[in-house]
């Protein structure tokens, strides 16, 4: 597994590197020392794993991993001290390292990188299509989602963002919804009118509705109308 | 509202009892109890209309802020007038307007004067109560606030203590130093004895007024020497203090805040880095003391520098107000931006040294 480490400070990234030595599955291809350097690092080294400091200067790693184009790889957090930061991950069970490292936490969180990785496949970084297993990175507020894609039911467009639904929360992201639909795989997603796109997984009912358009009822209540044209490709596609 | 409805419905109850109870000797015209019981409910709606009337007067002309002597006469006259409204408007209407037999021996003036002494102490009455659930109300919300107060001082006593020792400088130095004891063994029980001078001068801040601005300087130095080891060439110190200036007396961690705000702003969220200037020398029977980092004063707005400023806004307004306490108005701590591309936190205190 290729990992790159990001960190301002060159003792915390040695430091780093002397506690992945006795893990050589993990394969240390390079170092950052800022949120720009790593944004460039990902896309020509094209690690599965990052080790990501949450403090930098210029950018914070949290801003990195909304500009980084999903998929991402998969990410471990370090930090010193955030109350924050952790209390954000606690919320969401991220993975996350607190510094000085403790080695058995260490363990920990690569056993659990190995058993997620095996249960989905490695992501390949750099794909053209998400693949349902692939995660997107969303942040509001307080709070911080790794959301899989197979669980958004529904994508919704705001201007510049897109509103993403699933559990119960709906985060904005800081993409297009046109963006999204590109990236989206789209034997799942379905773009059901000009504001959103559905889930194809997440489809409950589908009703007639006026004027030849049809009514879907996505699992969890939402209800998504389709117009005429869209409902005549909607049915193409089902009936396949 | 609620107390309102409830003390008049138990007056017109009363009511209703006392004539139900009389009604047959009470009076040789006696009346039928339909009869009783409309007017009844009639006074009793009236009492309440006029004292729901009054409740706004009594708000407008601020009769709960009154002491004893001026409220007593001011409820008296208030409450005749209510009583003679009441008793006017009632007998007015059931005697005159829709015409009932006089149900009484005596005659009307006499029963009248009685009916509007009576109703009198009837609002009096009211007013009683009124005013004693609104001390009552008002004592609560007194205890509340004073407690909501006591949790406040509280909270801010252990932010002041949490402050002491900033717990991200203090993780990440630990973190650095882990990696030291591989690299460079004399260099890692160097910081070692450097964190625990900080760790040990921080716990004792809290017990002196002033210390000397020598010991002061000295944990500033193996703050910075830390702060070096985690950023390296990034971190750049340059110092200027007079020989005389050493001796003077400043408030603990006073410098050491200014000089925590300078790496944390103007070092740690640059690439580039910068340099921390410090300097200290005595003016005009003033201690100076100046520490500068590049940077800018955050500008309303943006959201993260807006979220920087704030907190710088916090550790300086922490650092001036304990100037205030221990000089008054002869300490000034002020930050300004410059020289150009930079930001300056400067305070001057009156000249203080050790009586030896």
């Amino acid at each position: 597994m290729k990992a790159l480490l990001i960190d301002d400070e060159r003792l915390a990234r040695s430091e780093l590197r002397r506690l992945l030595a006795p893990h050589p599955e993990i394969e240390i291809v390079g170092e950052a020392v800022n949120a720009n350097e790593a944004q460039e690092r990902i896309a020509s080294l094209k690690p599965d794993l990052i080790f990501l400091d949450i403090q930098m200067p210029g950018d914070d790693g949290f801003t990195l991993l909304e500009k980084l184009e999903p998929p991402l790889p998969h990410v471990i957090f370090t930090t010193a001290y955030d109350e924050f930061a952790v209390k954000a991950f606690e919320f969401n069970a991220l993975d996350y390292l607190l510094k000085p490292v403790d080695p058995n936490r260490l363990v920990g969180a690569l056993e659990k990188l190995r058993s997620q990785a095996a249960r989905a496949g490695i992501a390949e970084p750099g794909r053209e299509r998400l693949g349902t297993d692939d995660k997107v990175f969303v942040r509001e507020g307080d709070h911080c989602w790794f959301v899989s894609v197979r669980n958004i039911r529904l994508l919704e467009s705001e201007g510049n963002y897109t509103r993403l639904y699933f559990d119960s929360h709906k985060p904005q992201l800081f993409r297009s919804l046109t963006a999204m639909e590109e990236r989206l795989d789209s034997r799942h997603f379905f773009r059901a009118n000009r504001k959103q796109v559905i889930n194809l997984a997440w489809v409950e009912d589908i009703e007639p509705w006026f004027s030849g358009g049809l009514l879907v009822k996505l699992k969890g209540g939402m209800k998504v109308e389709l117009s005429r044209r869209q409902a005549q490709e909607f049915r193409d596609r089902m009936s396949l | 509202m609620c107390c309102q409805l409830g003390g008049w419905g138990a007056f017109m109850l009363v009511q209703l009892g006392l004539t139900s109870a009389f009604s047959d000797h009470s009076s040789p015209r006696g009346r039928d109890s339909v009869t009783d019981t409309a007017v009844n409910v009639m006074v009793t709606l009236m009492g309440l209309l006029l004292t729901h009337a009054a409740r706004p007067l009594v708000t407008r002309w601020q009769w709960k802020q009154l002491r004893w002597l001026p409220l007593v006469p001011r409820v008296l006259g208030m409450a005749t007038v209510l009583a003679l409204i009441w008793i006017v408007a009632g007998y007015g209407y059931c005697y005159g307007l829709i015409g009932l037999p006089w149900p009484s021996k005596y005659n009307f003036i006499s029963i009248m004067a009685l009916s509007w002494f009576q109703s009198t102490w009837m609002m009096v009455f009211w007013f009683c109560v009124y005013f004693f659930y609104h001390i009552y109300e008002r004592l609560q919300r007194m205890q509340i606030e004073q407690l909501r107060l006591a949790a406040n001082v509280k909270e801010a006593e252990l932010r002041a203590l949490k402050s002491q020792v900033n717990p991200h400088f203090l993780f990440n130095s630990l973190n650095s130093l882990r990696a030291l004891i591989d690299e460079d063994a004399g260099r890692a029980r160097e910081a070692v004895t450097r964190l625990a001078n900080i760790l040990r001068y921080s716990l004792q801040s809290g017990q002196v007024e002033t210390v000397q601005l020598r010991d002061e300087l000295q944990t500033v130095e193996d703050y910075l020497a830390l702060e070096q080891i985690r950023h390296e060439e990034r971190l750049r110190v340059r110092w200027e203090v007079a020989d005389e200036a050493r001796s003077q007396l400043v408030p603990p961690m006073l410098l050491q805040t200014l000089v925590e705000n300078a790496v944390k702003y103007g070092i740690s969220t640059r690439r580039a880095g910068g340099e921390v200037a410090i300097s200290a020398w005595i003016q005009d029977a003033a201690l100076h003391l100046r520490v500068s980092n590049p940077g800018e004063l955050a500008p309303l707005g943006n959201a993260a520098s807006a979220k920087a400023g704030s907190s710088t806004g916090v550790g300086l307004r922490n650092a001036s107000e304990r100037l205030k306490l221990l000089y008054g108005d002869q300490a000034t701590l002020q930050l300004v931006a410059e020289p150009a591309g930079s930001v300056t936190a400067e305070v001057s205190l009156p000249c203080r040294a050790l009586a030896s």
